[in-house]
């Protein structure tokens, strides 16, 4: 295996005197869709925090293509090639939804902080925006404030705010929080379709879209990674099994 | 929101773009006309000076609201800016007076802006790591600062009676000396609309988009490459010269600047302006100076309570339209596009001009209050709409008094017919 896309050593992280993050190791290869599961609390968004800089770490590294993030404000790691949703919808809301995604685009574009180029002028801008809009499905909201958007709508559009910059690593929180079944469905089409080729780390709860979507399945229970493996090798696992998976397992049917 | 002036983008782009001219060049254009022939409708020099005071306030509030609307930023000394502005031009006047330097005054409020937002640099590298309570707090810091140092640093600010100039010292602009009242105008209406024009454009630059984004949320920024504090930083340093030029504008116009110029008074004024006008739209702040300008100098000369009139007008605004009266124009667009804004004419007279009867019998009261308090013993007489009587008797308190209850009563009574006429005209579909 070449570099990996993702690479966590000996990650940590407490607040105060409690440990929630309690050395992490997990090496993410190119192209892998990769979800972790855990019970609430095990530290999931916490880990995600720490990886995307939200948060500082209390040890241990986080290597994007092998390169250190030590250091790095989210902003430099998103020019790096990473980019998150959050479990909470985070969106502008008082942007149209064609805004939402175009500010996604800028970046990536080129454009930087400059204050001499006309956004409505460039139609590499418009045209993807558009592109990214027709991919999840929201063209037709496209003049909508986003905080007028249905909750799935929203979601959707967070995960078009991620991918929009051309990142290669894409990291979702939850994406199918809080949806119901038809919902999860189309989005979980959706992160199909647009992680193509593209390196996937996602938080999820539901057990149908983890075994739907993922290569490989880490599971994180209080701060620490207690399997990795192929989902149906994850399944296996009696110590998973008994931590977490049984029980989610019994809740779905 | 502040996208309402530009094209709606869902039509095709080859009508997209032909629209976009017409609909974005159409406002400047008529703007434009109508600076040309003001002084043709409004001869008298005092409407001049009302005018030049007007415009020069309208580059000030489009300045500060690339802060407060484009940006969430409150900044309470942001007169600091305007202000620093001014004295520079005043000193660099002189300095053309006192060495016969051959330079042009129209260009002098680009040095004004240099001037302003340099100090922006200096101020927003350290002010605009965040937006809230901080930023606030900071700009406040500052703007006392800088008005304390006014009395301090004599020889930039002048002291107590602060810096004065002659700006007809400079070269002569294709044989025009500004000795008039209406050259100054002309040359402020040429910078207000080269600096509005600019600032429109500057909402829709890439660093002026993301403005937007950092102000909705910062953070979901920072997770698109791009840092919350670089693009407020940008936004500071555009208003801080927008501001400067404004000052210079000032500068040119009063030919002296004092502290007041600087102080925290001057800094409420124009947020009070702003949000006056609203905040939401590129053209609310251009409202907002227009109606206070008129507020401060027409009122003011009828009453001397104006100042009473206006901070309730602001307390008004910001309970009950929080858009200012732009936001409140243009509440009125989803009803016009339904064709149904016809209906709401006749409810609107039945509420607001007994409303605004009810309004003015409460001005009379409290008029007359004053009078009864304030005016030299032995002095009963007083005139108020064009009536004069005598303030100790009873018959005018009654009178008022009634108006003021009669009026407010039938646009309570009336209030919510005309809350459904407004629900009815906002609803697609049915018959209007």
């Amino acid at each position: 295996m070449s570099t990996a896309a993702l690479e966590l050593t000996g990650l940590k992280k407490s607040f105060g005197k409690a440990e929630i993050i309690r050395g992490i190791d997990l090496s993410i290869g190119k192209a892998e869709r990769h979800a972790i599961i855990g019970p609430n609390g095990a530290g999931k968004s916490t880990l995600f925090n720490l990886i995307t800089a939200r948060f500082p770490p209390s040890a241990g590294t986080v290597k994007l293509h092998g390169e250190d993030l030590a250091g790095l404000e989210p902003y430099q790691i998103n020019r790096k090639g990473l980019s998150r949703s959050f479990q909470i919808t985070n969106i502008f809301p008082k942007m149209t939804v064609f805004e939402n995604v175009r500010c996604a685009l800028l970046w990536s574009q080129g454009y930087k902080y400059s204050f001499w180029n006309l956004v409505n002028r460039s139609r590499a801008l418009t045209e993807g925006a558009e592109a990214i809009l027709e991919q999840i499905n929201l063209l037709e909201r496209r003049n909508l404030p986003a905080g007028t958007l249905s909750y799935a709508e929203q979601r959707a559009l967070e995960i078009g705010i991620t991918i929009a910059g051309g990142a290669d690593v894409i990291m979702l929180d939850e994406p199918t929080a809080g949806m119901s079944h038809s919902e999860t469905d189309y989005i979980t089409d959706l992160i199909m379709k647009v992680t193509e080729g593209k390196t996937l780390i996602m938080v999820e709860h539901d057990m149908g879209v983890v075994f739907g979507l993922a290569d490989r399945i880490s599971v994180l229970v209080y701060g620490e990674i207690i399997a990795t493996g192929k989902p149906e090798d994850v399944r296996a696992d009696p110590r998973v099994q008994e931590a977490y998976l049984g029980a989610a397992l019994e809740a779905e049917h | 929101m502040s996208d309402q002036l530009t094209t709606d983008p869902s039509k095709p782009a080859q009508r997209m773009r032909a629209g976009s001219m017409t609909l974005t060049l159409g406002p400047w254009i008529v703007a434009a006309i109508a600076l040309m022939v003001m002084p043709y409708i409004f001869t008298s020099n005092s409407a001049l000076t009302i005018m030049n005071q007007m415009w020069i306030t309208v580059v000030f509030a489009l300045a500060y609201n690339m802060l407060l609307g484009q940006g969430g930023m409150l900044s309470f000394g942001h007169a600091v800016y305007m202000g620093l502005g001014g004295f520079f031009c005043m000193h660099l006047m002189n300095y053309i007076e006192d060495f016969g330097l051959a330079f042009p005054l129209p260009l002098l409020p680009l040095f004004g802006g240099l001037f302003g937002m340099g100090f922006a640099m200096i101020i927003g590298s350290f002010s605009t790591s965040g937006a809230g309570t901080r930023f606030a707090m900071i700009s406040l810091g500052v703007g006392e600062l800088i008005a304390a140092c006014s009395v301090i640093i004599v020889a930039f600010f002048g002291g107590e009676e602060g810096i004065s100039g002659d700006r007809t010292y400079g070269l002569p602009f294709f044989g025009v000396e500004f000795l008039k009242q209406i050259e100054v105008y002309y040359l402020i209406s040429f910078w207000l609309m080269l600096s509005a024009v600019l600032m429109y454009l500057f909402s829709r630059t890439p660093v002026g988009r993301m403005a937007n984004a950092v102000r909705d949320n910062p953070e979901r920024a920072q997770f698109l490459g791009y840092s919350a504090r670089w693009v407020r930083f940008y936004s500071f340093c555009a208003s801080g010269f927008f501001c400067g030029i404004a000052g210079g504008l000032f500068a040119i116009s009063y030919e002296i600047l004092t502290e007041e110029n600087l102080n925290a008074t001057s800094s409420g004024v124009i947020l009070l302006v702003t949000f006056l006008g609203g905040v939401g739209f590129f053209f609310g702040p251009i409202i907002g100076a227009i109606a206070f300008t008129l507020l401060q100098t027409v009122l003011s000369l009828q009453t001397e309570l104006w100042a009473i009139y206006v901070g309730a007008l602001f307390l008004a605004t910001v309970m009950f339209f929080p858009g200012g009266l732009a936001g409140l124009m243009m509440m009125h667009v989803p009803a016009l596009r339904l064709g149904k804004a016809s209906g709401l004419v006749m409810p609107y007279i039945k509420t607001l001009i007994p409303g605004a009867i009810g309004v003015l019998g409460v001005c009379a009261l409290i008029e007359m209050t004053f009078h009864f308090r304030h005016a030299a013993k032995g002095d009963h007489e007083m005139t108020l709409f064009w009536t004069t009587f005598d303030s100790h008797t009873v018959m005018p308190w009654l009178i008022a008094g009634i108006i003021a209850a009669v009026g407010l009563g039938v646009a309570r009574a009336t209030a919510p017919a005309m809350k459904e006429a407004w629900d009815e005209a906002n609803t697609a579909g049915g018959a209007s």
